[in-house]
């Protein structure tokens, strides 16, 4: 006879006191285990940060599972969009003619622009903060809970990934660093509901917020600037650079449906066929102080005597010089609606 | 049919012991592979799995293991951990409650019972998450524990196989 296995359920036996003891014993211990699990929580809304390392650390150890796992996902995708590819072909043919002629006149006609703004840049003095890569690694996004919108990428702190660092897909941004294990990474994508990105539209220069929501898809939010434009489907959303964080110019989204307030958009790096991503460091460093003494009040120039016309002019011509030195001091990055086409943004300058 | 030694070595027995906390354990990480799903959400497999190890294999799935396995799926969904630490090991000591209340199975009962949990524990997780000053909109949890309520038959079927072959590879 095989020994009895504790897969059976259990015999009722005659000992049901004892029975009874380990009944109250293991509630008891569900309680204790229970009442560990919302301390663990409690613990957490006192330090947020406490779970990162640890997240950091399961980031390394999923990551090569991940990338496995991934191998027949991303096959099965690109079968399906390669047969989508197929089924209008010909069609696609026409309209891209059509639209490479249109292009064409554009690309020379930003290549002026571009040694434009290059020359007024060495004019002004201008500084821009060049963008800087960190490392590239392939992502890998989780599809997992209703809470988070995540995905965990291949390079971690051994590659200087940082949190915070923005994330950037072939197709456009895809999030930023949240926590980082050793050699493995992990990224808030862009429709995760706390994800928050300063975006303009291209077409407008509307600026405004591109929030998650958790789903597939973003808000945009934004200050109606004028009274006579709308937002329109079709109409892409690039970032701003406000905050210093992602650098200008980058693809976000597209608008799929201006009619619900507000209007909804796209990501344009689809967070499942992310594949390889950079990683680039903060866009803007933040300037660490150093004690100045503070600019002497400057004392009013006598102003020359001259035409009754020009002296009217002067005053406000002077204060808007001033006005614009002082933007430059304080180091505010210049807005790029001069800028090159943004679709040449995610080549990085060398 | 069987895939694990006939003879009941102490090995084998300790191989079958792991089976339903190894189910919920690969369960989270199929949760976790990027699908091209609708929602971007999946049916939460492994809440399900937990509701029916504790109901069918009481002994394999205590409280602690339902704890840790959810210490995992926290650290694997990249939330704030002890959400489902907390939710696994309450839905087991809930299917142990409801147990001792009601006797018998039927599926629409259990079916019924399981919904019931899963939509409660997505609800909490999503109660949990804003006072961990998360900003989390209700709609995919709601869908995700619609999904799972779906989701249940046939993952039931899959448990009552796995059960089946277990206590088969026992005798």
């Amino acid at each position: 006879m095989p020994p009895p296995s504790r897969l059976r359920p259990a015999r009722r036996t005659s000992f049901a006191r004892r029975d009874s003891n380990l009944a109250l014993l293991g509630a008891l211990f569900a309680g204790v285990v229970l009442a560990f699990a919302l301390l663990l929580l409690l613990l957490q809304r006192v330090n947020p940060e406490l779970g990162g390392r640890m997240r950091g650390a399961t980031a390394d150890a999923l990551s090569p599972i991940m990338s496995v796992a991934r191998a027949p996902v991303e096959g099965i995708r690109r079968i399906g969009s390669a047969i989508g590819a197929h089924r209008n072909v010909v069609a696609e043919n026409r309209r891209l003619k059509a639209e490479l002629e249109k292009a064409q006149a554009q690309v020379a006609e930003s290549g002026k622009l571009a040694a434009e703004v290059k020359r007024m840049d060495a004019l002004l003095g201008l500084r821009r903060p060049e963008r800087r890569l960190v490392a590239s690694a392939v992502a890998s996004a989780l599809s997992a809970g209703a809470g988070q919108r995540q995905a965990i990428i291949s390079a971690g702190l051994s590659d200087g990934v940082r949190p915070r660092m923005p994330v950037i897909a072939a197709e456009g941004l895809a999030g930023r660093v949240t926590d980082v294990g050793q050699a493995a990474a992990r990224v808030m994508l862009l429709t995760d509901s706390d994800s928050r990105v300063p975006v303009k539209v291209l077409r407008t220069g509307w600026t405004g917020l591109a929030v998650g929501t958790g789903g597939t898809l973003m808000d945009f939010q934004f200050d109606i600037a004028s009274g006579t434009d709308k937002i329109r489907v079709g109409d892409r959303l690039v970032t701003s650079g406000d905050g210093g964080l992602y650098p200008p110019g980058l693809p976000v989204g597209v608008i799929i449906d201006a009619e619900s307030n507000p209007p909804r958009a796209r990501p344009l790096a689809n967070p499942t066929g992310l594949g390889a991503v950079m990683v680039e460091a903060p866009w803007l460093t933040s300037p660490a102080l150093v004690p100045v003494a503070p600019a002497p009040g400057e004392p009013d120039r006598p102003v020359a005597p001259a035409p009754a016309a020009t002296a009217a002019v002067t005053p406000p011509a002077g204060a808007a010089a001033a006005a614009a030195q002082g933007t430059a001091t304080a180091g505010t990055p210049p807005r790029a609606s001069t800028a090159p086409a943004p679709a040449a943004a995610p080549a990085l300058r060398p | 049919m069987t895939a694990f030694p006939r003879r009941a070595t102490d090995r084998g027995e300790t191989a079958r012991r792991m089976v339903p906390a190894g189910t919920v354990f690969l369960a989270l990480l199929l949760m976790a592979l990027p699908l091209p799903l609708a929602w971007g959400v999946m049916p939460n497999v492994a809440l399900l799995l937990v509701i029916l190890w504790a109901s069918i294999q009481p002994r394999l799935l205590p409280v602690w293991g339902a704890f840790l396995l959810g210490l995992f799926a926290d650290l694997l969904f990249g939330g704030p951990i002890g959400i489902w630490a907390l939710l696994f090991a309450a839905a087991v000591v809930a299917v142990r409650l409801f147990e001792a209340w009601a006797e018998g199975h039927t599926l629409p009962f259990d079916w019924a019972f399981a919904s019931l949990a899963a939509t409660l524990a997505h609800l909490i997780a999503w109660q949990m998450l804003h006072f961990l000053d998360f900003s989390a909109p209700l709609t995919p949890f709601l869908v995700q524990a619609a999904l799972t309520a779906l989701a249940y038959p046939a993952v039931a079927a899959l448990a009552a196989r796995i059960q089946l072959r277990l206590t088969v590879s026992a005798d």
